[in-house]
């Protein structure tokens, strides 16, 4: 613990981390499902973590977003410690439909977080017109969420998240419901919503190429209970490009690293 | 309307016509005794009668009345009672059993404990309805705000919204289609004790006028009371599910 809390200390010429955890270890119901955690992620930073079914995803990134505290360790933001969700991290959850609000319109729902964030209603319309372009869901404001696809719904989790400005954007799987087209046109959505936000992302995928191709750094995490047990820096050019990307020699090379990680850990 | 719709339409028309006739003929054909049994026709010209005297008029806005405030007030306590029972896992587990042991308790038992304590009063009347008709919309609602998706609650958390905001954005909206059934069913109940208390208690309203006319042997305006009351119950309900459909537009999209 002593030797993890030391590599998330101050080093001249890199900043200090937005979220960091610090030898954080989480029980529930008995069982250690996250066992000593240590990881700090840099303002701006892009981190995919992929892993195995049920090897503690969902539930490192949900000790992120403030919905669980650590059995023991610490989770800071900005250098305090996360006791409750904050406004300032937003979460795409993978199960969109669960996610919106079925009552409220696309613009409805979008709303809910201007109004969580104390927007004069005047000012409102405005803004959720404009979100909703960013996302790419222009003219679709009077659709309620069940009259949308399970793309549009998804960007409309997106919108509403961007709605909140956020510091940090986490992501649990949210195009593993989706097809490969608009997979693919999403992860360029979502890569440049986040060049222009500047904001942090960790996203979560059980796809090894998604993370390679979306990542500054990949994490892999190793099962029962969830620790690190590879880590990747990608240093692959940017903007990427769905086609010259993924055939970039480097890419192949991560690709290959992570498939045999993942490989190893299935045995 | 398609088709079928308009066809099950007219077939419902022509059954509820036929039971007239059919009540025409046995009383034209005095099967059972014009003392006893008026023929529509009488039926109809006591109730052309009664509302042209302006009799019926404020006999019915008597039993609208009572079924309305003790309607109304059973929705704002059964709504209320029931959003703070059921926004609590530990108050639905422990208090929820106890409502599902006191529900089935017929009204009427209640009754005498009303009249003994408030007298022969409108809020005799008051209490009883409201009591009677509290427990269809005080269990949906328990029942519609332990059903909301915890998944919102978690995007509620995450936006730092405030207690109330929870309950009136995300928990009520979420729990409205239970609600609004639970108080379309109150409606038929708040009905049957307003007529109920009006007869116990000699409160006007139709209940009272339809106890005298059977006192007195005035068959066709008994008759003409009990059609009002059915009238009043078909279209109080047509009412609200009107406004169950416009207010659950929302719904109709997810089908
Ligand atoms: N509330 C809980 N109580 C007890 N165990 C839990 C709880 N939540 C998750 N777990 C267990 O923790 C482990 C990790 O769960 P988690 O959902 O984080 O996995 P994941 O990596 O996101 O998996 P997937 O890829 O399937 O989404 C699983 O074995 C799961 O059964
Ligand atoms: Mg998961």
């Amino acid at each position: 613990m002593a030797s993890a809390a030391k590599r998330l200390e101050a080093v001249p010429g890199i900043p200090a981390p937005q979220i960091a955890f610090d030898g954080v270890t989480l029980v529930l119901g008995g069982k250690t499902i996250i066992e000593n955690l240590s990881l700090g992620v840099r303002p701006g930073e892009f981190l995919c973590i992929v892993g195995a079914s049920g090897c503690g995803k969902t539930t490192a990134l949900r000790l992120a977003a403030g919905l669980y505290q650590p059995t023991s360790g610490k989770v800071n933001f900005d250098g305090q410690p996360m006791r409750a969700p904050r406004r300032e991290i937003a979460i795409v959850f993978q199960d969109y439909g669960k996610a919106l609000l079925p009552w409220r319109t696309a613009a409805g729902n979008v709303s809910l977080a201007l109004e969580a964030g104390g927007m004069p209603s005047a000012e409102r319309p405005a803004r959720i017109e404009e979100l909703l372009r960013t996302v790419g869901l222009p003219g679709h404001a009077g659709k309620y969420p069940s009259e949308m696809s399970g793309g549009m719904q998804q960007r409309l989790q997106i919108a509403r998240c961007l709605a909140q400005e956020p510091k940090t954007l986490l992501m649990d799987e949210p195009f593993g419901a989706l097809d490969a087209m608009t997979r693919q046109g999403l992860q360029d959505e979502v890569l440049s919503l986040v060049a222009a936000s500047g904001a942090t992302v960790i996203f979560v995928t059980h796809d090894l190429d998604e993370a390679i191709y979306l990542g500054d750094r990949v994490i892999g995490l190793l099962p029962h209970p969830g620790r690190i047990g590879i880590e990747l820096s990608v240093n692959l050019p940017r903007p990427r490009d769905q086609l010259s990307t993924r055939e970039h020699p480097e890419f192949l090379r991560l690709r290959r690293q992570l498939f045999d990680f993942v490989k190893a850990t299935e045995q | 309307m398609n088709r079928a719709a308009l066809l099950w339409r007219v077939a419902s028309f022509a059954v509820a016509a036929g039971f007239i006739a059919l009540w025409q003929l046995i009383a034209n054909l005095k099967l059972v005794s014009p003392v006893f049994l008026p023929g529509p026709d009488r039926a109809w010209a006591s109730l052309v009668r009664g509302f042209s005297s302006g009799d019926l008029w404020s006999k019915l806005a008597g039993t609208l009345e009572h079924m309305a405030y003790g309607w109304l007030a059973a929705s704002i306590a059964g709504i209320a009672i029931g959003a703070i029972i059921g926004s609590s896992r530990t108050m639905r587990t422990y208090v929820a059993p106890s409502l599902e042991f006191l529900r089935p308790l017929p009204v009427s038992a209640i009754i005498p404990v009303a009249i003994a304590m408030l007298g022969l009063t409108q809020a005799m009347a008051l209490f009883v309805i409201a009591f009677g008709a509290i427990w269809p919309i005080m269990l949906a609602t328990v029942h519609g705000f332990g059903a909301v998706e915890p998944r919102l609650y978690e995007v509620a958390r995450s936006l730092q919204m405030s207690r109330l905001a929870v309950i009136f954005k995300i928990a009520l909206p979420s729990a409205s289609p239970d609600i609004l059934a639970g108080m379309r069913l109150s409606l038929t109940v708040a009905l049957i004790l307003s007529v109920v208390c009006e007869i116990l208690a000699g409160l006007d309203g139709l209940g009272h006028w339809v106890l005298l006319s059977a006192r007195a042997f005035r068959s066709a305006d008994l008759f003409a009371g009990v059609i009002l009351l059915g009238i009043t119950g078909y279209v109080t309900s047509v009412a609200m599910s009107l406004a169950e459909h416009k207010l659950l537009a929302w719904q109709a999209a997810q089908r």
